[in-house]
């Protein structure tokens, strides 16, 4: 087990992803693929942890299914099925690039992880520079809180406080959420914060917002916080990963377009192809 | 549940004293999962009113029981706890109050009864090994004992419960794969098997060391059981252990079991 020292408060790295990789987008890795440039290790060691979903096998097979062979190391931790766990837990949660942590109850989740004590440890993991990541659940339960399902009806509740303000997810694809959010930010029961919508990530270098980022055409975040009782929101333009379908948010580039073209063309003179 | 022998699973329904026992299956403990959720149907639809409670599932609507969980769960025959992981399983109920809820059942009546993880959290204190080196851990003290499960299945099980009942964990009773310890209110009533080899022991600190007394455990599937006493006294323990044979080796096999019950018939002030 290497120790590892705590970095400065900008190197350490939270990736929040709304809804999208490996889980909820089988055919889409731009998403994961940002999780892992996100780590400076050549042989980044990754660890998900399936815990908000009670460690299902679906989630545990879709992560090899996108991680095997494209990292050092791509295991997971069963809070359900420890036995499995060779090694002490600290020994493994300290022992990582990255750490993503998959979606599902988040009242459950943040239980459990305390439970084990497993709370404490990614918080060291943090301040030793691995980077946080995670979808929903997953995602709201780095930052001062968000709003969960665990219960059925959507309801406010506090997450780790890594991060300052609060997170609502699935802003598109589970639209009952979001007037709970609001009303909560509304009430001050939750700091402000964001709303993503399916495929959108925010990156935090330490507690600053460093970028936004997609990997859906179209898809949007929102900063909303309370001012006097009211509601102040901000749309978000996420940056598209990858090159995305053409026609992504609202057209390619007509620079982008003429360059195309002029690649066809000096192909079809050259080849006498396309 | 276990997979050849369904009678622990007719042992404890017949506690209920109902034709048709309303039985809710809570499988936190394996993280809901399907396959545990389907073996309990399977075993339980025909005879009982089964359902189940999900903590994963209940915002897709696969939860089982979708409303007021304290309302279906205080009016159940028989509660029933899966294995699995008791620390998870104790944290997941505790954000959903469940802890309480089943106190509230126990003292209501519903028989409450599971194996492993599922026999752990009533007690006091629980030895957990269920990964790395084995701990106590705080159940929700139903029975003011400590607990060892899989008596039989790991060597070091039996070490470590001395080990930790000689260090001060509270005295207790641990029972092997196949066997079920059945307390009423807090007094041990009876230890039955479903094996005619299974064993239980109470485990106690002495005077620079710990003794284990060997219970009368009762075969289900042969010996007449023994009359329950009204005055609910402990089992006598059998004279020696001189001819306990050697521990059971091969396939997992499932947990030790344990059941618990309470009658409201007199008020009785509950354990902390």
């Amino acid at each position: 087990m290497s120790v590892r020292g705590d970095v400065r408060i900008e190197d350490r790295v939270i990736f929040a992803m709304g809804g999208g990789g490996f889980t909820m987008e089988p055919n889409n890795p731009l998403l994961d693929d940002f999780v892992l440039s996100l780590t400076s290790a050549k042989e980044p060691r990754l660890l998900f942890l399936p815990t908000a979903s009670g460690d299902t096998t679906a989630q545990i097979n879709a992560f090899q299914a996108r991680f095997a062979g494209r990292t050092y190391i791509a295991e997971h931790l069963s809070l359900f099925r420890l036995r499995a766990a060779k090694r002490p837990l600290e020994e493994i949660v300290l022992d990582q690039d990255i750490i993503y942590a998959g979606g599902g109850s988040m009242r459950n989740l943040l239980a459990i992880w305390q439970a084990h004590g497993l709370d404490r440890l990614l918080v060291q993991a943090w301040q030793h520079g691995t980077v946080l990541t995670g979808l929903s659940a997953g995602a709201m339960c780095w930052f001062q809180g968000g709003v969960t399902r665990s219960s059925g009806p959507p309801e406010p509740m506090p997450g780790l406080g890594l991060l300052d303000g609060s997170l609502t997810v699935h802003a598109d694809g589970e639209p009952e959420r979001l007037p709970v959010w609001l009303a909560a930010v509304r009430a001050g029961t939750l700091p402000g914060g964001w709303a993503l919508e399916d495929g959108v990530g925010l990156l935090f270098a330490g507690r600053r917002l460093q970028r936004v980022v997609s990997s859906r055409p179209g898809a949007g975040a929102q900063r909303v916080d309370q001012v006097a009782g009211e509601l102040v929101r901000h749309r978000l333009q996420p940056e598209l990963l990858g090159e995305g379908p053409r026609g992504a948010l609202g057209g390619t580039d007509d620079a982008v377009e003429e360059l195309r073209r002029v690649h066809r063309m000096r192909r079809g003179i050259a080849g006498g192809r396309d | 549940m276990e997979r050849d022998s369904s009678l622990l699973d007719d042992y404890v329904l017949s506690l209920t004293d109902s034709p048709r026992p309303r039985v809710c299956f809570l499988p936190t403990a394996s993280g809901d999962a399907d396959h545990y959720v389907v073996r309990f149907y399977r075993r339980f639809s025909p005879g009982c009113e089964a359902s189940h409670v999900s903590l994963f599932r209940r915002d897709q609507g696969t939860g089982g029981v979708e409303d007021d969980l304290a309302t279906h769960l205080l009016a159940q025959d028989l509660i029933y706890v899966g294995g699995g992981n008791v620390v998870s399983m104790l944290g997941a109920w505790r954000a959903h109050g469940l802890d309480d809820i089943l106190r509230k059942a126990w003292r209501k009546g519903v028989v409450l009864c599971g194996p492993s993880a599922g026999s752990l959290c009533w007690f006091e204190e629980a030895l957990s090994a269920f990964h790395g080196a084995p701990r106590s851990v705080a159940g929700l003290g139903l029975l003011p004992y400590s607990n060892c499960v899989h008596y039989d299945a790991e060597p070091e099980r039996r070490t470590e419960y001395h080990r930790f009942v000689g260090d001060g964990m509270r005295a207790g009773f641990a029972a092997e794969d196949g066997v079920a310890l059945h307390f009423r209110r807090t007094r041990l009533q009876r230890v039955v098997s479903s094996r005619h080899d299974g064993r239980a022991y109470r485990v106690e600190p002495t005077d620079g060391g710990v003794v284990e007394t060997p219970l009368k455990v009762s075969h289900l599937g042969a010996d007449p059981l023994p009359a329950v006493t009204s005055k609910c006294e402990e089992p006598a323990p059998e004279p020696s252990s001189a001819s306990r044979r050697p521990h059971r080796r091969g396939a997992r096999r499932p947990a030790g079991a344990q059941v618990s019950e309470r009658r409201p018939v007199t008020p009785e002030p509950l354990p902390a």
